[in-house]
């Protein structure tokens, strides 16, 4: 440290220092007296407190407990919570506490397999993944019964590096509540550690709100600094840090309408959405079948997840927005609405139906095999008349067709940002031949008219279009979170609905879209009259959308569409049901509905009554 | 050897020993710590690899040594410009460690572009001190030298290497007060850094990253994290007293209660070993090394070599100082390793670019 005396110094200086070389020796005194810092320091720790390190080296024996943080709180919009925590019992392996000797070792955790009934190899391959320095608990299996904590806690003397550690874990109102919506929370798979953001064992939202929502809803996990003795008792808490809870979340949900919608769905293929037209809110969000969220969380259950994955009914899939179906007659009302507003169809054209539409030599029937005699354009939509449709079609026009489907939200994302939303399709013209200029291929047109072809859509696109037509154009991007709160925060984080499309109509026309959806509920042979409750004022359309591949098979291979809002003066909630598979809109989607609007409007829980 | 061959005998006569001397005394001291640590299947695997690093390093030392500095220092900006380029690469081609991406493979190699951007950065901001348009040393100055510093400081902060970027702080400011920049005018300038770093924390941070910083300033935030290191440090380096424990008897270091054993915390594992007294020739060889650079920077006759010997000594200077300083628990934990000690090929490199850098200022600085 003295090499400032060495020759080379002056030696090669003669003369006065210029001012920055008095800086340049600044600045080397500044250093070596940082040197002598960091030597007194170490003078401090290995001469004057040496002793005592000594010791604390000699039984090293700081352990390090992590305390999960429970994860934050969905609530429904009247604040009942849509899934909670309650603790539950986690078997772990802390890899520096387990025997060094490999023998020793597999002992133990032959010892652990046998008591637990836990295949060996699952235990040497969750050892094997991890440092063996490592502090960190390895979970083995979360959600352990009580007898099973008891078993462990009987053996801890012979088990070292076993223990059982409490963590807050997912709690649902029932197996499979809401379970695309809530979706499941996991162990961080190894794709997610290797993002950098995670640690080994945390609990991460995976799909649904859990994992749009993950940020906020994990909290930051605490930890205790134990010291034991030698034989891995606690001897003393040296320091705690408590966890802190992950947000809470304030979501648009209703928990019971959502609850009614489900019970109504069991045992049937499809989804419903409930909306409210007037802010873009989801009320409620069904997709059944739908997987059992409790045992995809948390511990991970093997039969579980294979019933799943090889159920031909694909559980996990969305489908209120990530299946697309054809909107079948639904659709009548986007041709309605384009007719009007164009001038190429008014309120009194009437056509006389037989049931027949021989177009392009090709004969277009009606779903009436004997038709519905002489009807105009209310009664057309009342009685969802095919003939009278494809007609109008041709008059329309497939250009103006697409152009008010675009306008409704067909084709394009609803925005709502769950997952991988589709986006339904608006059919193209196409070349007849390379080169060419699209045309329209006019058989095309009349299949589109009934909402047939190519034309697709998700049930929630079906959902904003019918709060469209309800509201009077406004596109709302469904809504699922109202706010976010921190406990000590406040609120972190608030939506006050977002609007991503308009549709401009003629008053009249919207006044008269309105009224036939009235009718096709309301009128003695309107299709929708199975949702028709007296005192409320429902107005909807039926749909019944062929399969492409069944399309000549017998009723129940056909989706049933039932697209509604109530009330229609001042509509409030719109619905839309869709039963896969189902047959008539009219006779399986529509009762459906009518039991939801009973329940919202009419508080009748218990009744859940839908023969009629 | 062609490059040899050139050189002028008079440049060989003015080689400096004691520098020399310092740097392979640590390298002895590196390579016996490493091999006393067993990692690895094979033990000593480690240190082999070291050694193999530091032949390497020997050998671009030499070269650089041989080469005018003053030719390096003009091609500057293209020394930057790659180094740029490296750094922006890990994001495309990184290779992740622990959540950090900052290692890029170059055939066999991991190569750490954050530790090769460091001698990049002194050779640019040399050049841009000395360029005629930093002259006088002033306003203009500091304003030509900011996106030198703060465009590779967000690149490598984004990685994330918090430690790195933080280096080229201090790099930066010994530079400038050795262009001859007037004190009250760099104290400014660190005073409305200063300020604008809560607009910084508040407008372009995430929650996640604001969390990082603090637990970063405060170690305890994170009782699973780096605590831990420093408490097992300081047992590591208390409990090997005045004179060690000898290879054998260093327990904390042997039955890896310390974590990083053989990169940043490498000093426990040394003073745990060898004791205060091994901790004062660590410290004496580190003196050394530091107090001649200083008089290289001192005694050499023009800005460039000045300012090049000056950089380098401060970059070694902050490493030390920052990593035993944080090992001994006087300063926070930083990813920071301690310049020829600590286990890594592209430091090792790195370290003995630097020094080739002070023996070309050194050789050249009678002409």
């Amino acid at each position: 440290m003295n090499s400032w005396n060495t020759p080379g110094y002056r030696g090669g200086l003669p003369g006065r220092r210029d001012p920055v070389q008095k800086r340049i020796v600044a600045m080397s005194i500044a250093v070596s007296a940082a040197l002598l810092v960091i030597v007194c320091q170490l003078w401090y720790l290995q001469v004057l407190e040496g002793g005592r390190f000594q010791e604390a080296s000699d039984k090293n024996r700081i352990r390090i407990r992590p305390i999960a943080a429970p994860r934050g709180i969905l609530f429904d919009r009247n604040g009942l919570p849509l899934v909670d925590n309650r603790p539950a019992f986690t078997l772990s392996l802390i890899p520096r506490e387990l025997e060094r000797d490999p023998d020793k070792r597999d002992a133990t955790l032959g010892r652990l397999a046998v008591l637990l009934q836990i295949p060996f190899q699952e235990l040497v391959d969750a050892v094997a993944k991890v440092s063996s320095d490592s502090f960190l608990p390895v979970r083995i299996r979360r959600g352990l019964s009580i007898a099973d904590m008891q078993k462990v806690e009987e053996w801890k003397l012979e088990l070292p590096g076993v223990i059982v550690e409490v963590e807050p874990q997912r709690v649902y109102p029932n197996s499979r509540f809401a379970a695309h919506l809530l979706g499941y929370v996991r162990e961080a798979s190894d794709e997610q550690l290797k993002q950098g953001r995670y640690r080994r064992g945390d609990m991460v939202g995976q799909t649904g709100l859990e994992r749009l929502l993950d940020e906020f809803l994990r909290g930051k996990d605490g930890g205790e600094r134990i010291e034991v003795d030698a034989m891995g008792r606690p001897v003393r808490l040296v320091q705690s840090t408590e966890p802190n809870p992950g947000a809470q979340v304030v979501t648009t949900v209703n928990r019971r309408v959502q609850e009614v919608a489900e019970k109504l769905m069991e045992g049937k293929t499809g989804a419903v959405v409930v909306m409210d037209p007037r802010n873009g809110d989801v009320l409620a969000m069904v997709s059944t079948p739908a997987f059992e969220i409790d045992r995809f969380t948390g511990a991970i259950d093997r039969d579980a997840w294979l019933r799943v994955m090889k159920d031909p009914d694909f559980p996990l899939l969305n489908r209120t927005i990530q299946s697309q179906y054809p909107p079948g007659s639904v659709f009548k009302m986007v041709l309605t609405a384009a007719g009007l507003q164009e001038g190429t169809l008014t309120p009194a054209d009437r056509v006389h139906c037989q049931g027949e539409f021989p177009f392009g030599g090709r004969v277009f029937r009606d779903w009436k095999k004997e038709g519905h005699g002489s009807v105009d354009l209310m009664g057309a939509v009342a009685q969802s008349c095919d003939i009278f449709f494809y007609g109008a079609g041709l008059k329309v026009g497939a250009p103006a067709m697409t152009k008010y489907a675009a306008a409704f939200g067909f084709g394009i994302a609803t925005g709502i940002e769950l997952g991988t939303e589709r986006f339904g399709l608006i059919p193209a013209p196409k070349s007849p031949r390379k080169g060419k200029p699209p045309v329209w291929h006019p058989g095309e047109t009349v299949n589109m008219s009934i909402g047939q072809g190519q034309l697709l859509a998700t049930p929630m696109q079906i959902a904003r279009f019918m709060s469209a037509i309800a509201n009077g154009g406004v596109l709302w991007k469904p809504r699922l979170v109202q706010r976010i709160e921190r406990p000590e925060r406040g609120v972190v984080w608030s939506d006050a609905g977002t609007v991503n499309g308009h549709v401009e109509l003629n008053p009249a026309v919207w006044a008269f879209l309105r009224q036939s959806m009235w009718a096709v509920v309301n009128t003695t042979n309107g299709t929708g009259i199975a949702a028709r409750i007296p005192g409320l004022d429902i107005a909807g359309k039926t749909g019944t959308a062929q399969t492409i591949a069944n399309s000549k098979s017998e009723k129940g291979q056909d989706h049933a569409w039932f697209a509604s809002f109530a009330p229609v003066r001042d509509p409030e909630v719109v619905i839309v049901v869709l039963v896969e598979r189902g047959g008539h809109g009219g006779s399986v989607a529509a009762p459906i509905a009518r039991a939801i609007y009973n329940a919202i409007f009419f508080e009748k829980v218990a009744s859940l009554d839908i023969s009629g | 050897m062609i490059v040899l061959g050139r050189i002028d005998r008079r440049l060989l006569q003015n080689v400096d020993w004691p520098l020399l001397g310092a740097m392979g005394g640590l390298v002895i001291l590196s390579a016996t710590t490493l091999a006393s640590l067993h990692i690895g299947r094979a033990g000593g695997n480690v240190a082999f690899r070291q050694l193999a690093w530091f032949a390497v390093g020997l050998c671009a030392l030499v070269v650089v040594a041989s080469i005018d500095y003053r030719r390096l220092v003009r091609l500057g900006p293209l020394f930057f410009l790659l180094g740029l380029i490296g750094l922006a690469s890990v994001f495309v081609m990184g290779r992740s460690v622990s959540g950090a991406r900052r290692w890029i493979l170059i055939g066999p190699m991991s190569v750490q572009p954050s530790e090769v951007f460091k001698i990049c950065f002194v050779l640019m901001a040399t050049w841009v001190l000395t360029s005629r348009w930093a002259q006088p040393v002033g306003k203009m100055t500091l304003a030509l030298t900011a996106p030198v510093l703060v465009v590779p400081a967000l690149l490598i902060v984004k990685q994330p290497d918090l430690g790195t970027a933080l280096l080229l702080f201090p790099v930066l400011t010994a530079l400038l007060v050795g262009a001859g920049i007037r004190l009250r005018l760099l104290g400014g300038a660190a005073l409305a850094g200063v300020s604008a770093l809560p607009l910084v924390w508040f407008l372009a941070m995430k929650e996640y990253q604001r969390e990082r910083i603090l637990v970063f300033l405060d170690p305890f935030r994170d009782p699973l994290g780096s605590a831990y290191n420093v408490i097992q440090a300081k047992i590591a380096i208390g409990s090997g007293q005045l004179l060690g424990k000898g290879v054998a008897g260093a327990t904390q270091s042997r039955l890896a209660f310390l974590p990083e054993r053989h990169t940043d915390f490498i000093f426990a594992v040394f003073a745990e070993t060898w004791g205060f007294v091994g901790c004062l020739v660590l410290l004496t060889c580190y003196a050394l090394l530091l107090l001649r650079g200083f008089d290289i920077a001192a005694t050499s006759r023009e800005p460039v070599g000045r300012l090049i010997a000056l950089g380098v000594t401060a970059l070694f200077a902050t490493q030390v100082l920052v990593n035993v300083g944080m090992v001994t628990g006087l300063l926070p934990v930083v990813g920071v390793p301690l310049p020829l000690m600590s286990y890594g090929g592209t430091s090792m490199l790195v370290s003995l670019i630097g020094l080739g850098l002070l023996l070309s200022v050194r050789m050249r600085q009678f002409q």
